[in-house]
């Protein structure tokens, strides 16, 4: 256990950071717009300052391989998402925050994208369609989707899995 | 590529119901585990689209937009379609024993009541004598009934009870005892009310005079 721990700190210390900010900038991106909203305009420099104090803090030798990369960029993230929003509540005590203003070209790309993810759900069968529309559109837990389509809530999450998969296969085509 | 063992919860986590505790350990999770990231990214997409637009694309199927029928939704839950169908099942044959079956096992009701001389509903129509006529009737005549019943009819002068007699046949001749009680110029009426084998009144006719002209 020592050694993997050992073999994972240096495997991991050697890191290119290039690498590091290419492979973790999706997932960086992803959290931050969870937590932010994705039409909030820092979200794109809130990333770019994660990015770089990870950087910071592996030249610095703050990376010791106690843990995985990945666990310690999870941390740095979390922690600039709660400063941000600390930040922003005080600011919006005493100041009236703009609207965001979303990237036009962002937007339009965001559009036509949604709107085929909606022409594909609609040509699913109704028995894929029925249990989107129960889950995810309702809200309904898989105990309630399960009941309302007197099936076993083992089958309504294969269900969902399928659905989703045939609808990947319709937005590909 | 084998399941991870974190990927059940990616619906629970993009639908925010994992509870802290277990939000930030899947967070965590996924900082390092990039089959998951790459499912989480795809499912977030679409679950957006549905939130967003689901009462468009929904709205043919299942008329979103409409007013919710949120109490029906969760008053009706606790059954399962095919329980309820059964349930809906029991209950109409129930109705039908009780509102079908179960009155024809008792006798019918008469279906006529009587206003005065009128009767309404269900009656016995009266054949003969029904004018005037020249002499004391014979026989006295009406339509048969089709349900098994039994005839009684009623002679009256003057309002006042001359004889009753009863019959399973629509007709009946006049005893003679009875035909010389009967003289011309006097008003007569007769009546014929029908029973059912149980002894209930089920038709009736109504009353009808004739008069024997006088003799010359």
């Amino acid at each position: 256990m020592h050694e993997g721990k050992e073999a994972v700190a240096k495997k991991d210390k050697g890191l290119d950071l290039e690498e590091v900010i290419t492979k973790y900038r999706s997932v960086i991106s992803f959290r931050v717009k969870r937590s932010l909203g994705t039409y909030n305009p820092d979200w794109e420099d809130v990333v770019n300052e994660i990015i770089t104090n990870v950087i910071e803090k592996v030249k610095k030798g703050g990376f010791r391989g106690e843990s995985s990369i990945g666990t310690f960029i999870y941390t740095i993230t979390s922690r600039r998402i709660v400063d941000y929003i600390r930040q922003k509540t005080k600011v919006m005590k005493y100041v009236q925050e703009p609207s965001p203003f979303p990237d036009p070209k962002e937007q339009v790309e965001k559009k036509e994208r949604d709107e085929l993810i909606a022409k594909s759900i609609k040509k699913l069968k109704p028995k894929y369609k029925d249990i989107l529309y129960l889950y995810y559109f309702k809200g309904l837990s898989r105990e309630e989707v399960a009941r309302k389509l007197d099936i076993s809530p083992r089958r309504v999450s294969e269900r969902v899995n399928y659905s989703l998969k045939l609808l990947k296969k319709i937005i590909k085509q | 590529m084998k399941k991870c063992i974190f990927e059940d919860l990616i619906d629970d986590y993009l639908l925010n119901k994992l509870v802290e505790d277990r939000k930030e350990e899947f967070e965590e999770h996924y900082f390092n585990c990039p089959q998951c990231l790459e499912k989480i990214e795809e499912r977030d997409e679409i679950i957006s689209v549905i939130q967003n637009k689901g009462h468009m694309i929904f709205e043919d199927e299942y008329a979103v937009g409409a007013a919710e029928a949120g109490w029906f939704d969760k008053a009706t839950s606790f059954l399962t379609p095919k329980q309820w169908a059964f349930a809906t099942i029991s209950s109409a044959i129930v109705l039908v024993v009780i509102c079908g079956v179960i009155p024809n096992l008792k006798t019918t009701s008469p279906q006529f009541y009587i206003n005065e001389d009128a009767v309404r509903g269900q009656k016995i129509d009266l054949i003969s004598p029904v004018i005037d006529i020249r002499e004391v009737p014979s026989k006295f005549e009406w339509k048969k009934s089709p349900k098994d019943v039994e005839y009684k009819i009623y002679l009256y002068n003057n309002g006042d009870l001359l004889w009753s007699a009863l019959t399973k046949e629509n007709l009946i001749v006049l005893p003679e005892e009875v035909r010389k009680l009967m003289t011309p110029g006097e008003k007569y009426s007769w009546q014929v009310k029908a029973f059912s084998p149980e002894g209930i009144l089920t038709s009736v006719s109504s009353r009808v005079q004739f008069k024997i002209s006088p003799t010359k």
